[in-house]
């Protein structure tokens, strides 16, 4: 239980660079994701934070004290590994008490430290099993008490659950979760997944090309992501126009909100809307010729409704609404669309620029 | 009202986990030791070979070897006088027939029944597989006993024929043949595929030649080239029952000519070595594993 | 349905008859032949062929042939799997993989009668090593190098010993994931307690499986034996002395009896082999 910081953490594969100025600060007791698509970097932040590799330049300290100079033996954290590695010629208690028996620590105490562990996992009856008599999510849950036994003074998850079906992958999330604020160990959990990410972590961390994007509270992140790249990989989000107004607001679909930056009067601009912050309005047959859109696609997807609803050319966006709002609409109604009005902000994804036309 | 343009940007998708950038490996010294061991290595593997062509191509003794007359005395006269005797050129053509008759017969024998028990009953598999290792615990030495036993006594004709090897040699490619024809089988997903054909009303022959067979070609081709390395290299049984295959008549040839002795075998090592090396380079170049250790 | 079923069977017997008769002719009846003249000297039940298999000449024979193979399959697994270890984790250059792989899968195949020319012209009287060795100074006959001697026949053997230990345990080492290494790491342990407490196990089946494949390996290789000494204490070319000469009434019964001792050393073997083979494929399976 410590807190760790990484300090302008920069690391080059070859001609590659896989991490850029890195810096990660995280408090004591804290679960942080990161969240990032293939080869953003996330991965070897975690692996220099546990000592596979070694930064070209930057610090890593715990509790302060800089770390570059101990060998991942000697660090005291815990790793789970997306192939859960378990130790294949040793049960599921062996697994757990392996790291125990490395640090000398006696039978009685062993015994008592890996039955607790047993028990907060829920691994009971198959305690005497080896790994290839397990399921995944089993195995896993091994990995992750094996990690937790020695309390290692921070956790390191490198896509524990990528490898598993989706139930068994909700589950062990909330699992990690409510072991992880059971013994209060600092946390790091990489994933790719946003839900994984936004369902668990204290704090989200987005990454890209080796950067930290944006980190911030779930949701902070998912309602005011600072950039086009955070907007565009939380959820879905729709790219439109908009014009800057007085006081640097930007005109949005008939409303006039703040930005994640401020527009300069009468600058074009196009910012991310997420579908569910667009209402729809019904448009009476008689003003069909104002109408500039319509339905081309419904798809129920339990509590929203996606509609597709396209305007001139090739325009299109998507819009989600509650079912029980979305049975008003049919395929091939006309529709106004306008910002519903509780949504106060928008990302800025260009600004000054005119937008250009792109097709869906 | 400026929605003229509207674009919907969703993420794209995401590929599952993270070979982050190069490579993995840890924080390692590399070792020098590695190199020497490896070189260690390389010696050993070549030092017997160039000491083998230096015999047979060289025509100094070893005694009068010296630095100044490493270059002298080359020349392949060895070689063309091995490769053109009457006894050789016999022994090679009956090697060759050997080698033909003996995966002839080892795949009329096991191609079917390894196509059969995969599709029809797999549940018989670990008892063929179990069978077709008893080559393997009855070597050539020790059934040759056996068979001087028996067939020398009852049908002596039989022994009589060069071709009498023919059934044995089968026999000892056996373990490897139906271990790369049933890998084959089950790479290629053998059941789907002569379900997927019946359904479709194909007739069993048809399955079985038109869609299974050369599915497995690399399969086949694999077998056959290790049974044919096999028969090429096989001594002791031939030699014990006075046959005269391409391995006996050169242990015959090399006692009256060393030297042409040597070449001849060099020179069969290495096209054995050259036509299974490119084998199995064309087999892993589809992704295909050879296993050679007849497990 | 039954009709089909029928079919079926008639199917499975005509290709698994030709099969079966096949093994049981030229295979099953010589061996039964052998084992049962084994247990029946001179035409009465009894031992006495089988105890006489295993006494004076015949036992050094099996003393020899069980030290020198013993001994080759030691070195030749020792320094196959360090190959095996030593090739896992280099990258370059990259010729050196495919390479050492399709050398390997051709060497373990060798052996036989080019493979002792080969040796001759290297460690025999007249080879160029020995030779070499004689000018620094060395006589290498005093220390058994020769094709003749146990370890010339030991280091003979080595040239298809190592590279079939390397490829029995390819699998094995490639099986070893590099995140096992970093588990233990994690969890406090040094390299040495990692290859203690995990890597050694793991690849000891199939470590000790490849053993026991080069055991039997060596000990029924006759070709490189003959051609380097054939009248060497030797089992393979023990049964063809006794082949040979069985118009002395009785050594053919000795004969039986060296080849059933000689099946059941391998059988033996293979038993304990398929039993290795199969836990290293659970450990293994990715």
């Amino acid at each position: 239980m410590a807190s760790v910081d990484m300090v302008g953490i920069r690391k080059e594969f070859g001609s590659s660079v896989a991490l850029a100025d890195f810096s990660l600060s995280i408090t004591s007791g804290e679960l942080i994701c990161l969240l990032g698509p293939s080869g953003c970097g996330k991965t070897t932040a975690l692996r220099i934070l546990a000592g596979f590799e070694r930064a070209d330049a930057g610090r890593v300290l715990v509790e302060g004290r800089d770390v570059a100079g101990e060998p991942p033996e000697r660090r005291r954290f815990g790793m789970v590994f997306q192939d859960y590695s378990l130790f294949p010629n040793m049960t599921a208690r062996q697994n757990i008490e392996f790291g125990l028996k490395v640090q000398k620590k006696g039978p009685v105490e062993r015994r008592e430290v890996v039955d607790r562990m047993i028990d907060v996992t829920h691994l009971g009856e198959h305690a005497d099993k080896f790994p290839h008599q397990m399921s995944g999510g089993q195995r896993q849950r091994v990995a992750l008490a094996r990690a937790i036994a020695t309390e290692p003074r921070m956790l390191l998850l490198d896509e524990p659950l990528s490898a598993l079906d989706a139930q068994v992958r909700e589950t062990l999330r909330d699992e990690i979760r409510r072991l992880q604020r059971e013994f209060g160990v600092t946390t790091v959990f990489v994933t790719h997944d946003q839900h994984e990410a936004l369902a668990i972590a204290d704090r989200v961390g987005v990454m890209s090309q080796g950067r930290l994007e944006q980190i911030a509270a779930p949701r902070e992140l998912y309602e005011r992501p600072v950039n086009a790249f955070v907007a565009g990989f939380i959820g879905t989000v729709n790219r439109i126009p908009a014009r800057a107004g007085a006081g640097g607001r930007w005109q949005v679909l008939n409303r006039s909100v703040d930005g994640s930056e401020p527009g300069l009067p009468g600058a074009e601009g196009v910012v991310a809307v997420r579908p569910e912050h667009i209402a729809l309005d019904h448009i009476a047959l008689d003003q069909g010729s104002l109408a500039r859109w319509r339905i081309e696609a419904t798809s129920f997807l339990g509590p929203v409704t996606r509609l597709v609803v396209s305007g001139n050319g090739p325009v299109q966006m998507i819009v989600d609404l509650p079912s029980t709002d979305a049975e008003d609409f049919s395929l091939g109604n006309l529709v106004d669309v306008r910002l519903r009005d509780d949504v106060g902000h928008v990302t800025v994804i260009t600004a000054e620029a005119v937008p250009s036309v792109v097709t869906a | 009202m400026s929605t003229e343009t509207i674009v919907v940007l969703a993420p794209g998708p995401v590929p599952v986990g993270e070979p982050d950038q190069a490579s993995r490996r840890s924080l390692k010294p590399a070792g020098a030791l590695k190199a020497a061991f490896l070189i260690a290595i390389a010696l050993y593997v070549a030092i017997p070979m160039v000491a083998m062509a230096r015999f047979a191509f060289q025509n100094v003794p070893v005694a009068l070897l010296s630095p100044d007359k490493i270059l002298t005395g080359w020349s392949l006269a060895g070689l063309w006088t091995a490769i053109s005797d009457p006894g050789i050129i016999a022994a090679t053509r009956t090697s060759l027939l050997l080698v033909v008759l003996a995966i002839v017969l080892n795949l009329a024998l096991l191609l079917p029944l390894a196509i059969v028990t995969e599709v029809r009953s797999p549940h018989l598999r670990p008892i063929l597989s179990a069978i077709t290792l008893l080559p393997w615990v009855i070597p050539p030495i020790a059934l040759v006993v056996g068979v001087a036993a028996t067939f020398r006594a009852t049908v002596p004709w039989f022994l009589a024929s060069d071709y009498s090897l023919v059934p044995f040699y089968a026999l000892w490619a056996m373990p490897f043949t139906y271990r790369a024809l049933d890998a084959g089988l089950r790479a290629i997903n053998a059941r789907t595929l002569y379900e997927a054909a019946r359904s479709m009303g194909a007739s069993l022959g048809t399955v079985i030649f038109r869609v299974i067979v050369p599915n497995i070609g690399a399969a086949i081709v694999a077998a056959a080239a290790l049974t044919a390395a096999m028969v090429l290299g096989e001594f002791a049984f031939a030699s014990l029952l006075l046959k005269r295959t391409l391995p006996t008549e050169m242990v015959n040839y090399q006692r009256s000519d060393p030297r042409g002795g040597l070449a001849l075998a060099l020179l069969v090592m290495l096209l054995t070595a050259l036509a299974l090396g490119l084998v199995v380079r064309s087999l892993r170049r589809r992704g295909l594993d050879v296993q050679t250790t007849g497990l | 349905m039954r009709t089909m079923f029928r079919r079926e069977r008639r199917l499975g017997i005509l290709v698994l008859a030709p099969f079966a008769a096949f093994v049981a002719l030229f295979l099953v009846y010589p061996t039964i032949i052998v084992l049962f003249k084994a247990v029946t000297p001179g035409g009465t039940l009894g031992v006495d062929a089988l105890q006489r298999a295993v006494t004076g000449t015949y036992r050094t024979g099996f003393v020899n042939s069980i030290a020198l193979s013993g001994t080759s399959a030691v070195i030749g697994g020792v320094i196959g799997i360090l190959l095996a270890l030593t090739v896992r984790s280099l990258q370059r250059p990259r010729w050196l993989r495919p390479t050492l792989d399709s050398w390997s899968a051709v060497a373990s195949q060798l052996g036989g009668v080019p493979l002792a020319f080969a040796f001759i012209a290297t460690i025999g009287a007249q080879g160029v090593l020995t030779r070499l060795l004689k000018g620094i100074g060395i006589n290498a006959s005093d220390y058994g190098i020769s094709p003749t001697g146990f370890w010339g026949l030991v280091v003979v053997y080595l040239y298809f010993q190592i590279p079939l230990m390397f490829l029995v345990m390819l699998p094995a080492v490639n099986g070893l994931r590099s995140t096992w290494r970093e588990a233990a790491a994690i969890l406090g342990a040094s390299g040495l307690r990692y290859w203690r407490s995990v890597g050694v196990p793991i690849l000891a089946p199939s470590a000790l499986g490849g053993a026991l494949l080069l055991f039997v390996n060596a000990f029924t290789a006759y070709a490189t034996a003959y051609v380097l000494n054939p009248s060497g204490a030797l089992v393979p070319l023990q049964i063809r002395f006794v082949l040979q000469g069985n118009v002395i009434s009785g050594e053919e019964d000795l004969g039986n009896a060296i080849v059933a001792w000689v099946i059941a050393l391998l059988l033996l073997s293979l038993v304990a082999m398929t039993l290795l083979q199969r836990r290293t494929l659970t450990w293994t399976r990715p």
